[in-house]
């Protein structure tokens, strides 16, 4: 029973550790033992890590097990992590959150606490209204809410989420910010907020949006990434529309720095066998994610680059400590 | 008819009925030991399913889920101790059963009544899943902040002797619940610069402590006196309960359905404050309110019935919105997205018969339910025979293990004793528990949809009373309020008369 094998595979791990810790490390080739894959986030991150976790381990040899260790914005699991030897057995299946965490002051460490091995998924945010505004691309959107008495609610998950930021610097990029309320729900209740019309406006992940696209229900009007996606074929992007924006929310794995170069290579090469699959890249369509391997140099640049845009972004929000 | 025989072609492979088995049996295995969640079997189940056809997978889940719902009273009924959040309301007339040697008895009930709740719930789900959609979606944050005050009020009729100790238990509760990063905000509230207390208190976790450890720390500071120790040890009789039981009150097990079925098709509330709601009404229509708290079965049937009638009901904004109302229905969430079933109104016209497949699955999985606890029952009430010092090792070792396993945090151990040994205390000062249960589980929805409905009116507190639906509830609440004054007042006069 794989339940089975997954509580084993943790105490394995837990248990080889502790042995490795007391008696030093042993020569031998990488891997030896299970890798404990930390994960921060339910939902969506959670699934893909899940699936990643499994195909990663048939590439690699050794299991890899997922480990979910949520709170504080991915601040719980990325000090632990942190915190384990860097040996190729402790990796995070991180994302932009290592930027946000540590520009919001929950952690001290940055980026660079982490060695890059791999991007392996894009997801990018889209902008929906409710099909009752008659809004169908932005100009239209800018136009209408140019000509509104007060200000449009749009909704977000929380002030200082990857939602927030995305929205603060869509509006910023089309001049909107003054006409724009941001209204902050615990959990991802947008589009259903925004059918039944106490909001005016969200920026969510596309797959939340599909089912209300097809029953007539919402216009999603844009997306905010470089290319279109797949769940919404149709939905062009800011930039087609002339508003120069180009973000998107990246997954990954990172490993404490200072681990060994041979077994980030290992298991980058295992992420992008993983990638590579049918199984993922069906399961990609399925939850509305784009498989998108990045080797370990260009990671860690993209890494880098994303940290300055974001830690000014969360300057000009007031976000930032 | 021809969706209708597909799906059951779907559902009736011998994969399909053995997945749904495992399920519940894995559910109810983890909802009855306590310590364990059900939330924790069902993450352990979802990688199992990512090779499994769409409808096997989402029986193995439905099943942990309704397995884990219902297995969730037997610990609640034997030991004092819930095995989730929901069944928090059945400790308060169902342990006292067992006390009084009733213990099987009040087992059958529940999970007989868990089962109508159930049926009942996926009945009216099926027929009215669009209409009902309708109204859910008009709760609004003000409207679920109504909803949730009113659920609040109930603890008027938790407290006991003394309200304000009520009172007391309710807020400690609340103020629990407000560690950790502010969801609205995104702010760290009195988490004093650490990193782990950033996740905040879990609601399991805190659970698990408020009710284990006073548990433990009592049996082992029990005086070993053997005399005593003898006596105590119950004469574990199996009797089922009789049918008569439950045709008397099957105009309270219906009222007790719809309600959480409404309760459970509203987003963001869920199966604790149905089972609270029910538990207050079976009590303020009893017509022995004062039996209750000391072993009624009204008292289990009630919290039984909805809130396993939440799980149908869950499942109409989890179908037709594609909003989970739990951690544990988006781990359902997350099966069905994986298998390419994206909730959300296109879901019937898309995959009609894998989402009748999951209602024959939901069906399968009561009756699979139903069978094992007919036999489980006469293995479990054999618990009592066990003498409590060792119980008490058992119950410690579980618990750390299940406040671990939650979130994989060494920190929720030391955080399930340290609630624990507070409660501890505050049980010898006779303060109540249970409203801090329901202070923990209504806290942060309480919080959170105030704060969104006032930024919804920039401000502007009109938003609650403009609405008729938010001052039906404020009304309901009031009446509750105000009972509960009038009834403490006449208590108070007629002692000063003796």
């Amino acid at each position: 029973m794989t339940f089975n094998t997954t509580f084993k595979g943790g105490l394995i791990a837990a248990i080889s550790s502790a042995i490795i810790t007391l008696g030093g490390t042993a020569q031998a080739e990488y891997p030896e033992k299970p890798v404990d894959m930390t994960v921060l986030f339910g939902g969506t991150a959670n699934t893909i890590a899940q699936l990643l976790s499994e195909l990663m381990s048939d590439a690699l040899g050794q299991p890899v097990v997922p480990v979910s260790r949520t709170g504080g914005g991915g601040a719980v699991g990325y000090s632990h992590v942190v915190g384990t030897a860097p040996d190729g057995y402790n990796i995070v299946w991180n994302s932009n959150s290592i930027s946000t965490t540590h520009h919001t002051g929950r952690v001290e460490f940055d980026y660079s606490a982490f060695t890059p091995i791999a991007r392996v998924s894009t997801e990018i945010p889209a902008l929906a209204v409710n099909a009752s505004t008659g809004w169908t691309n932005l100009d239209e959107f800018t136009a209408g809410v140019n000509a509104m008495d007060g200000k449009l609610k749009v909704g977000i998950s929380g002030k200082g989420s990857f939602t927030h930021l995305t929205s603060a610097a869509l509006f910023d990029a089309m001049g909107l910010t003054d006409k724009v309320a941001f209204i902050s729900y615990g959990k991802g209740k947008a589009p259903v907020e925004l059918l039944a019309g106490r909001i005016d406006a969200a920026i969510q992940w596309p797959g939340q949006f599909a089912s209300y696209v097809e029953s007539g229900d919402l216009n999603v009007l844009a997306v905010t990434g470089s290319e279109r996606v797949g769940v919404l074929p149709d939905v062009p992007t800011a930039q087609e529309q002339g508003v120069d924006i180009n973000i998107s929310m990246w997954r990954g794995l990172a490993a404490p720095a200072g681990t060994p170069d041979d077994a980030v290579a290992k298991l980058q090469a295992a992420a992008e066998t993983a990638v590579a699959s049918d199984a993922f890249q069906e399961a990609s369509k399925n939850i509305g994610f784009s498989p998108a391997f990045m080797n370990a140099a260009d990671f860690g640049a993209l890494i880098e680059s994303d940290d300055a845009f974001y830690g000014t972004l969360l300057q000009q929000l007031g976000l930032a400590k | 008819m021809d969706l209708f025989l597909h799906a059951l072609s779907l559902a009736l492979t011998p994969l399909a009925i053995g997945s749904i088995g495992l399920g519940a049996l894995v559910g109810l295995i983890f909802g009855s030991t306590p310590g364990l969640t059900f939330t924790v079997a069902l993450a352990l189940a979802l990688p199992m399913t990512f090779s499994m056809d769409p409808v096997p997978a989402m029986g193995l889940l439905m099943g942990t889920y309704i397995g884990g719902m219902t297995g969730g009273s037997v610990s609640a009924i034997l030991l004092g101790i819930p095995g989730t959040p929901s069944a928090a309301a059945t400790v308060l007339d169902g342990h006292p059963m067992t006390k009084q040697g009733e213990a099987s008895i009040a087992l059958g009930t529940a999970v007989i009544v868990s089962v109508f709740g159930g049926i009942f719930s996926l009945a009216v789900m099926i027929v009215s899943v669009d209409l009902v959609s309708q109204v859910a979606i008009g709760f609004g944050p003000a409207e679920i902040f109504a909803l949730v005050l009113f659920g609040m009020s109930t603890i008027c009729g938790l407290c006991g002797d003394s309200l304000l100790k009520g009172l007391i238990a309710g807020v400690l509760g609340l103020m629990i619940m407000t560690i950790g990063i502010d969801t609205i905000e995104g702010v760290p509230r009195m988490t004093f610069g650490s990193v782990n207390m950033l996740q905040g208190v879990n609601l399991l976790v805190a659970m698990i402590g408020v009710f284990a450890v006073p548990f433990v720390i009592e049996a082992l500071s029990e005086k070993t006196n053997t005399s005593a120790q003898d006596t105590r040890v119950v004469r574990v009789k199996v009797e089922l309960p009789k049918i008569g039981l439950l045709i008397r009150n099957a105009w309270l097990m219906i009222r007790c359905s719809v309600l959480g079925t409404g309760i459970g098709a509203i987003p963001g509330t869920g199966g604790a404050i149905a089972s609270f709601l029910a538990y207050d009404h079976a009590k303020r229509f009893s017509k022995e309110p004062e039996r209750f708290g000391k072993g009624n079965i009204e008292g289990v049937i009630a919290p039984e019935t909805a809130n396993n009638a939440v799980t149908g009901g869950t499942l109409i904004p989890l179908l037709s919105l594609g909003i989970p109302g739990d951690p544990a229905t988006a781990i359902v969430l997350a099966g069905l997205m994986i298998h390419g079933i994206t909730p959300g109104p296109a879901l019937f016209m898309n995959h009609a018969s894998e989402v009748y497949g999951i209602y024959v699955a939901v069906v399968l999985a009561y009756i699979w339910v139903l069978s094992f606890q007919m036999v489980g029952i006469r293995i479990f009430v054999h618990v009592l025979k066990i003498p409590r010092e060792t119980l008490a090792f058992a119950v410690l070792v579980l618990c750390a293990i299940g406040a671990y396993s939650i979130r994989n945090s060494a920190f929720d151990i030391y955080a399930m004793g340290v609630i624990g040994v507070l409660a501890y205390l505050l049980i010898a000062m006779r303060v109540p528990i249970t409203p801090i249960i329901l202070g923990m589980v209504l806290g942060p929805t309480l919080e959170n949809e105030f704060r969104t409905a006032m930024m919804l009116s920039s401000g502007n507190a009109d938003i609650f009373y403009t609405s008729p639906t938010v001052l039906i509830f404020f009304a309901l609440a009031l009446l509750v309020i105000g009972l509960q004054l009038k009834s403490e007042f006449m208590r108070k006069t007629k002692r000063q008369q003796q």
